[in-house]
């Protein structure tokens, strides 16, 4: 069947990249290998350079220096028509005055594919974004739904061997979203291109990637897949900007690393000698019993402070002995429940020597 | 004391002539004219010491023709007590009853054209159309007869002629093909128009104000015009390098009329006499280069002798012109005019 | 809001449905208000437009005497120089804003894609010559451009051409003087639709494979039709009633349709000649106009929808 890029998706390595604007530096020596059919997803905040690297992959805005090679062939100098990239825009770029059907074969027409031809693979593309039918459709008719869906449609019709997508799902409500996400990442499992995203969703980028590439300040502080990212961030950057964390400053000597004067039980070697922070995410909190310091639990000694119930879990903002505050999550399980402290109390939080992550204290 | 009585008396006497005499400063009439440096001669010549005379009021305005004392007239909305005309505008205003009847016992028509006085206009002023040619190509052997100006291959050059003013062009062409000045009325019309169908091809432009003429000639646009003779002077005087002479000249007179309905009849009735007067009369000249309209004027001894021979209208300059008829143009002016915009926009 | 529900119950329920009575009350109440705040524009519209456009029709049936007559119209027919006159019209119109389209678009199209402050600097150079009067203007144009003017005597100094370029006084002439002062006109409304062009959609033409001249093509080019479109409507009518550029030069051999009323309206006695010249260019223009909208209308119907 058409549409089928598994075979030919091909790998890009990015090296060396720099972009100026004036004085202000935008990227600056970046590089990254992004292997041929995976989802890699540029994560950041605004400002981090993301846009900014999909649009030098796409070829709208020239880099300063570095090179792009797509499956082994340099393309930093080539103009946007010839780079054959498939590029999905925030607000869909759809040409107003054409409808939906001269819309998606606009890539075959240039390309001088036959009108048979070009019927087929439009309805075909139009078949795998589920819009059968609908190619008369002038461009103002259609739903936000529907107007991603073609772009989407016109983005793959001409089978490219790369993907860009810029936050295609940002102006969507959140159902919608959450739906087009799903399917964007089955579309992408059966068509194999190498896809690069751009989003600054920390949550669309965990549930749709192979690969996250978090940004800041025009660097890649860190590439991993989701769970290593969660699981193991390696700057305090990207474990503030994905999921939620609390730090708590820890000291490492001698091979060992403190929490005031309670050394650290934990499953990795201790980092060189100095200041750190220990990466706290509130669900690897729970709530023990003072004097229950076996099984490898680090104890956390704190005051409650607000106890918010939400239904199926709740939040605990608890005060360390150092005045930080901390936050604890929990289900609303009849145990966790029946020793729910009151606001005010002393109590102790324990954290399990696997989950203990530190991070340099920038 | 007896200064005081003096101005009680004044003030007494004064209060006791305005009841009996209507004219007093408190009068206001409104005079209209074309504006411009015409108007600005007027007003030293006729206008100012009219209102001193009367011991009233002129307001002055400007006319762009009949069209505006139609709209007044018709329109029931009189604003102007006299105002000027092309004489042949006259001719025409009077068969529409635009005017009113002049009262002759009040105005003197001594020393003014018969053709230029009827009974509800009469002439003011005169304009000459000459031919006018650029030294600097032709020396002083430029084209001196409309005949010249005809003849393309002796004198060829760019001209220019009135395409707005078609009486005035198909006087010039009837001279053109060599009819004596006292044989131009009544013109003969399509003989005039063949005469200018055999030029037309050769005129680079077809002038539509006085302005527009000066301009042509002054920049060198075209070497030879028909242009009206204020406006010649003024080119001369101004150090152009330009010559013309009232040989063969179309002498047009102006009028003056009391719309219907003026409010202020009677005095514009006077003020009217006034402008006429040989001795206004005399006063035009002084001031610029359009001729008086009463022939006495140059027995008043204020025309300086020197001056007499720059002046359209003096006796002697009069010999040279052919006079516009404007019962004539009254009666053919639309026939004509359509005719001519057929032919020169071929 | 409420006149949509309120005139749904009015059509589709019955009307004792609840309060729907004073519902269908309140709607008409509304409707009243609209009709009310609209009624000083229409009163005007009526006064201004509709009645002196209605007098000057009625004026045109009158000949010289007051009598009912068709001859104002007849006049067209039996005098050649009116024909000529409407096709000269017409011709200039045209000429003029074909030379605006050529001149404007690519002007248009610079400024578009300049940065905003530079577009802006630039701007006040196409709006400058609004703030000087059409009669100067004109005057300039005649002095560059005639026989002893500017551009011949460069070009006859520098030895490109023997004989002085005949440039005024012609319909040449009139021409670049019509263009320049009509040219903001096209300008303005086709910069303002090029604005609005999404670059994204220009980008994304390129990312499908289209070079830049099949975007310009197939994307740019659609997209500005409709600025294009008001700009020409609006060059070509104000062409259409044209007077002072022409009478200066056009060297009394260029005449307008607008010229010719003047001409008309101080020959003739009745008020009806000039009129019917109003009436004709009234009517040939709004056929024009139809025929322009049906024309660029049904093709470009999608991008006017978009708008």
């Amino acid at each position: 069947m058409l549409l089928s890029l598994a075979q030919s998706a091909l790998p890009i390595g990015i090296s060396g990249i720099e972009k100026r604007f004036g004085a202000v530096s935008i990227l600056s020596d970046l590089s990254l290998d992004v292997v041929a059919g995976e989802f890699l997803t540029l994560l950041g905040p605004s400002g981090s350079g993301k846009t900014t690297l999909l649009m030098i992959l796409a070829g709208f805005v020239r880099a300063n220096a570095g090179s792009i090679k797509v499956g082994g062939e340099e393309i930093i100098t080539m103009p946007p028509h010839k780079r054959n990239i498939g590029m999905v825009f925030q607000n869909y770029a759809l040409f107003p005055h054409m409808n939906v059907f001269h819309n998606i074969a606009f890539p075959l027409k240039q390309r001088r594919v036959s009108a048979a031809e070009t019927a087929g693979r439009v309805e075909r593309a139009l078949d795998l974004v589920q819009l059968n039918g609908l190619g008369e459709r002038r461009v103002d008719q259609l739903s936000g739904g529907q107007r991603q869906r073609v772009a989407l449609a016109r983005a793959i019709v001409f089978e490219p061997r790369i993907v860009l997508m810029d936050e295609p799902l940002s102006a969507l409500d959140k159902s919608l979203r959450e739906h087009m996400q799903i399917e964007l990442r089955n579309l992408h499992r059966r068509l194999g291109m190498t896809t690069v995203y751009v989003t600054h969703d920390q949550r669309e980028a965990i549930t749709m990637s192979d690969r996250i590439a978090v940004m800041n300040a025009g660097r890649i502080e860190q590439i991993d897949q989701p769970e290593v990212l969660y699981a193991r961030p390696r700057t305090k950057f990207v474990a503030g900007f994905i999921g939620e964390s609390s730090f708590v400053p820890v000291e490492s000597r001698n091979g060992s690393v403190w929490y005031e004067d309670r050394k650290l039980r934990m499953t990795t070697a201790a980092p060189s000698a100095g200041r750190h922070l220990m990466v706290v995410r509130p669900e690897k909190l729970r709530l023990v019993a003072d004097a229950d310091e076996a099984g490898g639990v680090n104890l956390l000694p704190a005051t409650v402070g607000d106890v918010i119930y939400q239904g199926d879990s709740f939040v605990c903002y608890a005060t360390l002995k150092d005045g930080r505050q901390v936050t604890l999550r929990d289900y609303c399980r009849s145990d966790v429940l029946a020793k729910l402290p009151a606001p005010g109390e002393p109590i102790t939080l324990g954290i399990d020597a696997q989950d203990v992550v530190l991070v340099a204290d920038q | 004391m007896t200064k005081r009585l003096c101005i009680h008396g004044l003030a007494i006497a004064g209060l006791l002539a305005s009841a009996a005499v209507p004219a007093s400063a408190a009068d206001t009439i409104t005079v209209a004219s074309w504006g411009g440096t015409y108007q600005e001669a007027q007003t030293k010549a006729f206008f100012d010491p009219t209102a001193k005379d009367l011991g009233i009021t002129i307001k002055q305005d400007t006319t762009n023709g009949l069209d505006d004392v139609r709209l007044q007239v018709t329109g029931n909305a009189v604003k102007w007590d006299i105002t000027e005309l092309g004489a042949d505008e006259c001719a025409r205003g009077s068969k529409e009853g635009l005017f009113e009847k002049l009262d002759y016992s009040v105005i003197d028509r001594t020393g003014i054209n018969p053709k230029l006085v009827h009974d509800d206009w009469v002439g003011i002023s005169y304009t000459s159309v000459v031919l006018i040619y650029r030294t600097d190509v032709f020396g002083d052997k430029g084209p001196k007869t409309w005949a010249d100006f005809w003849d393309v291959q002796k004198f060829p050059g760019r001209r220019a002629l009135s395409g707005s003013q078609a009486t005035e062009t198909l006087s010039v062409a009837a001279l053109a093909k060599g009819i004596p000045i006292d044989k131009v009325y009544p013109v003969d019309i399509d003989g005039a128009l063949q005469s200018v169908d055999k030029v037309k091809g050769h005129i680079d432009a077809w002038w539509t104000s006085g302005a527009q003429a000066m301009q042509l000639v002054k920049d060198g646009e075209v070497d030879m015009a028909s242009i009206w003779n204020g406006r010649a002077g003024t080119l001369k005087k101004s150090g152009a390098p330009v010559s013309f002479s009232f040989d063969q000249g179309v002498l047009t007179a102006d009028c003056m009329v009391i719309p219907k309905g003026s409010k202020n009849k009677d005095i514009a009735m006077k003020a009217l006499a006034k402008f006429v007067s040989p001795d206004l009369q005399a006063n035009l000249p002084l001031y610029v280069d359009n001729g008086p309209a009463n022939e006495k004027a140059f027995e008043t001894g204020k025309i300086p002798q020197d001056r007499i021979k720059d002046i359209n209208s003096s006796p002697e300059n009069v010999k040279k012109q052919v006079l516009q008829d404007p019962a004539f143009w009254r009666d053919t002016l639309v026939e004509a005019t359509e005719k001519f915009n057929n032919l020169i926009q071929q | 809001m409420s006149i949509a529900s309120a005139s749904l119950n009015h059509a589709g329920r019955p009307d004792h449905a609840l309060n729907g009575d004073a519902l269908n009350a309140d709607a008409r109440r509304e409707a009243r208000g609209m009709l009310a705040l609209l009624s000083p524009g229409l009163f005007l519209v009526f006064a201004v437009i509709i009645v002196p456009i209605g007098w000057l029709f009625w004026l045109s049936l009158f000949d010289e005497n007051g009598q009912l007559s068709a001859a104002n119209y007849a006049r067209f027919f039996e005098q050649a120089s009116y024909i000529k006159t409407f096709v000269t019209t017409f011709r200039v119109a045209f000429t003029v804003t074909g030379a605006c389209v050529l001149l404007g678009y690519p002007l248009a199209y610079m400024l578009s894609q300049l940065p905003r402050r530079a577009a802006s600097i630039c701007l006040i150079f196409v709006i400058l010559p609004f703030w000087t009067s059409v009669l100067v203007r004109t005057y300039a144009w005649l002095v560059i451009l005639q026989r002893k003017g500017l551009v011949n005597t460069w070009l006859m100094d520098l030895g490109v051409i023997g004989q002085p370029l005949p440039l005024a006084n012609n319909f040449a002439g009139v021409v670049i003087g019509m263009t320049h002062i009509m040219l903001p006109f096209l300008v303005l409304p086709l910069y303002a639709s090029m604005k609005t062009i999404d670059v994204d959609c220009l980008r994304a033409s390129m990312n499908l494979g289209a070079s830049p001249a099949a975007t310009f093509r197939q994307i740019f080019f659609p997209l500005s039709l409709p600025g294009l479109a008001s700009g020409l409507v609006i060059v070509f009518v104000l062409c259409l009633g044209f007077f002072v550029t022409p009478a200066l030069m056009g060297g009394g051999k260029v005449i307008m349709w607008a010229m010719r009323m003047e001409q008309t309206t101080s020959l003739y006695s009745n008020w009806g000649a000039g009129a019917a010249l109003g009436v004709v260019l009234l009517a040939v223009t709004l056929a024009l106009l139809g025929l322009f909208h049906w024309l660029l209308g049904t093709r470009a119907t999608g991008v006017w929808s978009q708008r």
